[in-house]
Formats: C-alpha cells, sequence, structure tokens
C-alpha cells in the first residue's frame, strides 16, 4: 500500500504555495521531503493530514483517496512539540492513543511498552514540562507512534537535535519503515539527512524538482569530485588538466570537479609527483549541492515569470 | 475515531481532569467554600448569642409579670434582668442612658425610642395578662376558665405574596456580580486552554484526527462544567440553609432566584464562551492570550455595568427590558431584573429563548474562526483573513 500525492495545488491569496506537486511514497522506505525554508513542506503535510483543504489534487493510500476516517491510523509530529505541558508524560500518550481509536487498556499497554523502549518508562507519572527537551521529543514521537500507525508524517522531526538524538530517531524510524510503515519526514537540512534517508522528494517554491533513490541521484548526476589533502603550493600542476575545475579549497584541501571522462587517478598522480598527498577521495555531490543545481537551472526561468 | 461524541468527549475528560488538577482551580474551590460556609454560618454562630433585656422597676418586679416574660424567654431565646430603682425620675434617667432596655412604672412603660420593638410588647403584653386575670378572677372565673380566655392566641401569620423587598433585590444584584465573574473566569481559562492548543501546535494534531467542532465544544464545555461545579459548590450551602432555617433573611423567593442564576450562567457561558474560544485561537503565543479576549470581556463588562445601573435602578422602565432581553447582555441583566419581582414570566422565556438562539449561531461561526486561526501561525492572526482562507506562517 502507498501513498500517492496527486496534482497539489494550493494558493493563500496570490501566493502559490503548491503547484502541482505529485510523488509517491513507498512502504518500507524512509523518504525524506526536503527544501529549503518556504519550500511549501508545512503547508504539504497539512494536507496530506487534512487540516488543509487543498485547491485541486488528491491524496490517495492503497489507491483509495484518503479521507478523514482513514486518518485515524497516521500518526502525525508537528515541527513544535504538540503536548500538553501540564499532563504526566503516560496520561498524555494514553490520551493521544484513544483519540485514534484504542480502548484505555489497549492505550495504556502500548503507552507502557512504548515508553519502556524510547527509555522513557521511569517517567511515567512526570508532568511533561518536567522532562528535558529530548525527552519531550521522544515522548512526542511517542504520541506519534502510539496507535501503530500505518502512515507517519513528520514535520522536521530533526530539527534542534544533537547527534545522538538524531541517530537514535532515525534508527526508530527506520525500524518503522522496515516493518512495512509509510515513513515520511521533512527536513530544510538537507546534509544532515542525506545518509538518513533512502528516498527524497526535493521542492523548491512549491514545485518537486528533484525525487528518487538517494544513492542513485548522487551517483547519477554525472558529477565526480576529487578530494585531496595536499602540502602547500601554487597547484601549478593542473595546468596539464585542462577539464578540472576547482571546486573548492580550503587550507590544505583541494576539492576537483573532473570533466566527463575525466581520469581520478591521471590527476591523483600528478598531485603526487608535485608534492605529498597526506589523504584523497572520490566524493559524490552533496545533496545541497544537487539542489543548488536543480534550483539554479530554475531560477532564471522563475524570474521571467 | 468512532464518533463525534466519542472524540469530543475524550477532549472534554482531558481538559477537566487538567482543570479539576490545577492548583488555582482547588485555590478557587476552597476560596467559593469557605465564602459560601460563612455565609451560612457567621450569622448562626452570632445569632446563637443570647439577648439580654434589662426591665427597670420602681421597687419589685411583680412575680406574675416576672414569671410571664421568663415563659417568654425560653420561647424567644432571650433572658431578662430586672434594676430596682428609687422612683420614677431614676427610671426615666436609666431607660433614657440605656442602662435598661425598659422602664415599668403602676401606670406607665418607658422605653428609649418610640415603638421600642419586641421587648417592650411583651412587657406590656405581660402587664395586661396579669391585670385582665386579676379582674376576670374578680368577676368570679375560675382560674381553669381564665386560662381557657388567656390561651386564645391570634391567627398564626403566613407569608404568601410576591416579595418585593430589598433582601431580593440584594440577591439579584449578589447574583449578577457572581454571573460577571464566573464567565470572565470562564472565559479566562477557555482562553488559556485554546492559546495553549494553539501555541504547542497541539492543535495541528488534534486536527489530525479530531475536527474543530470536536475540538472546541470539548474544551468549552470542560471548562463549563468545571465552573458549575464551582458554583454549585458557591449555592449549595446557601440553598440548603435556606431550606432548613430561615434565619438568613433572604426571602423564600430569592432561592428560587438562586437556581435561576445556575441556568444563566448555562445560557451566558453559551454565548460567551466560544467568543472566547475563537478570539483565543488567534493568538500565537500563550501570553497574547489575556490581550485577545478583551473585546469579548468588554461586551460582558458593559453588560453587567447597564444590568448594575439602569436596570436594577428602575427594573420596570423600557430601558430595563431591553436591555434584560439583548442576547449579550440577558444573561447577566435579567438575574438582576428579574429578583426585582417585576418582570412578567414571558419576558424571561423570551430572553433565555433568544439568548440560546445566538448561542447556537456563535457555536457555528466560532468554530469556523477557530478552525481558520489555528491555521496562522507564527505571528497573530488578522480578523480579516479570518473571514477567508488564511495565509500560513512565514517561515
Amino acid at each position: 500500500m502507498s501513498l500517492e500525492i496527486l496534482g497539489i495545488r494550493h494558493s493563500f491569496g496570490a501566493r502559490t504555495a503548491l503547484d502541482d506537486v505529485s510523488f509517491t511514497v513507498l512502504p518500507g522506505v524512509l523518504t525524506g521531503l526536503l527544501g529549503p525554508n518556504g519550500a511549501g513542506k508545512t503547508t504539504l503535510m497539512r494536507v496530506l493530514l487534512g487540516v488543509l483543504v487543498p485547491d485541486a489534487g488528491e491524496i490517495r493510500y492503497g489507491g483509495r483517496q484518503v479521507g478523514t476516517g482513514a486518518r485515524t491510523t497516521w500518526g502525525y509530529m508537528p515541527q513544535e512539540r504538540g503536548l500538553y505541558p501540564a499532563m504526566p508524560a503516560g496520561e498524555q500518550v494514553v490520551h493521544f492513543g484513544r483519540l485514534h481509536g484504542l480502548s484505555a487498556a489497549e492505550a495504556t499497554r502500548r503507552a507502557r511498552d512504548l515508553l519502556e523502549e524510547l527509555g522513557l518508562g521511569e517517567r511515567w507519572a512526570d508532568r511533561t514540562d518536567k522532562l528535558s527537551g529530548g525527552m519531550q521529543q521522544r515522548l512526542q514521537l511517542a504520541t506519534a507512534l502510539v496507535h501503530d500507525p500505518e502512515v507517519m508524517v513528520l514535520d522536521e522531526p530533526f530539527n534542534g537535535l544533537d547527534p545522538l538524538a538524531v541517530a537514535e530517531l532515525s534508527e526508530t524510524l527506520r525500524r518503522r519503515a522496515r516493518e512495512g510503515r509509510i515513513v515520511l519526514f521533512s527536513s530544510h537540512q538537507l546534509d544532515l539527512v542525506q545518509d538518513l534517508c533512502e528516498e527524497i522528494v526535493m521542492v523548491d517554491r512549491g514545485r518537486v524538482v528533484l525525487e528518487g533513490v538517494v544513492s542513485t541521484l548522487r551517483a547519477g548526476a554525472g558529477d565526480r569530485r576529487l578530494r585531496l589533502t595536499v602540502g602547500p603550493g601554487d597547484h601549478a600542476w593542473l595546468a596539464a588538466f585542462p577539464d578540472v575545475e576547482i571546486v573548492s579549497e580550503h587550507v590544505d584541501e583541494l576539492r576537483l570537479r573532473l570533466g566527463d571522462g575525466g581520469d581520478p587517478l591521471a590527476v591523483l598522480d600528478a598531485a603526487r609527483a608535485a608534492g605529498p598527498v597526506h589523504d584523497f577521495g572520490l566524493d559524490l555531490p552533496t545533496l545541497s549541492e544537487l539542489f543548488l543545481a536543480v534550483a539554479g537551472e530554475r531560477t532564471p526561468a522563475e524570474a521571467r515569470r | 475515531m468512532t464518533g463525534w461524541w466519542s472524540g469530543t468527549l475524550l477532549v472534554l475528560r482531558r481538559n477537566l481532569l487538567e482543570s479539576l488538577r490545577s492548583k488555582t482551580y482547588k485555590i478557587i474551590t476552597g476560596v467559593l467554600v469557605l465564602i459560601s460556609i460563612g455565609v451560612v454560618v457567621l450569622p448562626q454562630v452570632f445569632g446563637e448569642e443570647e439577648t439580654t433585656y434589662t426591665l427597670a422597676t420602681v421597687g419589685a418586679v411583680p412575680d406574675d409579670v416576672k414569671l410571664l416574660l421568663e415563659a417568654a424567654g425560653e420561647g424567644g431565646d432571650f433572658t431578662v434582668e430586672y434594676e430596682a430603682v428609687a422612683d420614677a425620675d431614676e427610671l426615666r434617667r436609666v431607660v433614657q442612658e440605656g442602662d435598661a432596655t425598659a422602664g415599668l412604672t403602676e401606670d406607665r412603660l418607658y422605653t428609649s425610642t418610640v415603638g421600642n420593638g419586641t421587648f417592650a410588647v411583651l412587657v406590656s403584653q405581660a402587664v395586661v395578662a396579669v391585670e385582665t386575670r386579676d379582674r376576670l378572677s374578680e368577676a368570679g372565673l375560675t382560674g381553669a376558665e381564665i386560662a381557657a380566655v388567656q390561651s386564645v392566641s391570634p391567627p398564626e401569620q403566613v407569608p404568601v405574596g410576591r416579595v418585593d423587598d430589598e433582601d431580593r433585590a440584594g440577591v439579584g444584584f449578589a447574583v449578577g456580580i457572581v454571573l460577571y465573574i464566573a464567565l470572565t473566569f470562564a472565559g479566562s481559562a477557555i482562553a488559556t486552554a485554546v492559546a495553549m492548543e494553539k501555541s504547542t501546535r497541539i492543535s495541528e494534531v488534534l486536527l489530525a484526527v479530531l475536527r474543530p467542532s470536536q475540538i472546541v465544544v470539548g474544551t468549552v464545555a470542560a471548562v463549563g462544567i468545571a465552573t458549575i461545579l464551582q458554583l454549585l459548590l458557591l449555592v449549595a450551602p446557601l440553598a440548603v440553609a435556606v431550606q432548613v432555617t430561615d434565619d438568613l433573611g433572604l426571602p423564600l423567593a430569592a432561592t428560587w432566584d438562586i437556581g435561576l442564576a445556575v441556568v444563566w450562567f448555562v445560557l451566558g457561558f453559551a454565548v460567551f464562551a466560544f467568543m472566547f474560544a475563537a478570539s483565543a485561537a488567534m493568538v500565537d503565543k500563550i501570553t497574547e492570550a489575556n490581550a485577545a479576549v478583551v473585546p469579548v470581556s468588554m461586551v460582558l463588562l458593559v453588560g453587567y455595568m447597564l444590568g448594575v445601573t439602569v436596570v436594577a435602578n428602575d427594573p420596570t422602565s423600557r430601558w430595563s427590558a431591553a436591555i434584560s432581553m439583548f442576547p449579550f447582555s440577558a444573561p447577566v441583566a435579567m438575574p438582576i431584573r428579574w429578583a426585582s419581582g417585576e418582570v412578567p414570566v414571558y419576558q424571561l422565556l423570551v430572553a433565555m429563548v433568544l439568548t440560546a438562539l445566538t448561542a447556537v449561531l456563535l457555536v457555528a461561526a466560532s468554530a469556523t474562526v477557530y478552525r481558520r486561526a489555528l491555521l496562522v501561525t507564527g505571528r497573530r492572526a488578522k480578523l480579516r483573513e479570518l473571514v477567508r482562507e488564511p495565509a500560513p506562517a512565514s517561515r
């Protein structure tokens, strides 16, 4: 059962927030909805959750149009913390479970299991506002997962998390995805999540500009870079390679874009001949570089509109 | 979500539990209970203190008079002290200076003021009774016959007419104040609850599974129930005390006025609560909530001010009739006016129906504003954009 977003359009007055957005999220694949601030990610998530009714287009799940009833089996984690500050942690998870249709007993059982899994078992009776930021984030996740949703939609879940929390959260999400759930999360920190998600949908100014499997997209960019850590020098040896272009040059690190068919080994040999090479490697373009490439292409067209 | 009611009840239950657990609620409830108990108990405490009257006489008090007064004292919770003075002049003086309640001579009863209340009447009656008995005895009646004549008592007085007195107007005034304060507190509680859900983005999670009407009705009903519980705590001891004893000095009609106040609270709450909810949904931060509900509070305040000035001054004027039936001022003004006893029942019913209809219209309108306002985040929503679909946050 896949989640299909079909031709979604939405405007706020004269401003177009979503312009014919279509893509599919497959079960079992951790999918990132990426793009800069203001790209339309939150608007799209609100449309997905039925909080906002789009001007055109539809959301389909398992081939059927999604109505309010179907969404009770979904889980949503909003961008900022959506928790009741004065409510005890356990009770909070039970409450959200019951809102999603669980019985009191079932919701309590699952809430206990989930808080145990997320390391919050001891904090069941504590007021939510007495928990640390990281704990609240995990509690928020628990409220979104308590009813074991088939579809999980998370708005900027990694925002403001330390690296350890990012690793824990992504592990939890990956596990749900492996179990065959649909997991879609948004982020504006493209490079932070490039190793976390398997598929991406990149949006900019309300349109999908890039989508696909992350590794394929990066490898298929036809844009390999050679990274060299070299001793000080004027890099005069590069003159022998007219197709090679310097991408960046920081202290002793040199990043070079190899043109089509350029041989990285030949360039490496030339560098070693000119001086010591302490480290080297072949890099694929980062997601932000891919984004800048596609966004840059669109900018002149946007300006003419 | 299995139905509109189950979702709404979950929202209601959560909000009610949170209200009942909050410190503020406990403190306010405690104070209300203290006030209520105080109003009932204090008059009893002070009422229990026995009244003592002093009767001054020239020479000894006739034993028969003394016996009769003591018998009356047992029934009326008072004791009598006696003071013997030398002559009539001194008798006048002790009464004048307040050392004695009344002064009795052979043919005169001195009192400090004209018609000096119960005790003077009792002394007069005692003197007359003794004198009557003596004369009947002289006329040849037996002791039993005399007792039969003297046991004749006046018919018992039972007040049944409408009581249009100041006590009842006072009750109306008190009811007006309590309603105004209760609606203001409830409004503030609703505003805080709604603004908290909005500012923490809980509303977004809720809107994914609930309809806006479920959230707003559940929240409003929870605060309403919590406030009615407080009102009942305030009213119940009073109502019981009025039924059990007459010592509170409240006329019977006032009990019904107090009962009616609870009905008016429900109606007034229905009109104002949803406006409070919709206003609070427009804020971005919880701290803005109190400022956001000022327009609604002002409408409530104006209704109350009109109630205590125009209506209380002259409950029968046309203006008073209009103010007490206008849906936005009726919940506070009508109870004040009703206590005057000058309101035809049909006007009360018209006011109730109009207020109820207004409430129904406002629920629908407020739910729309509420739904739209929830989507405006990162800044305060403008009233204009709530009429149309709102723009999202700038981010």
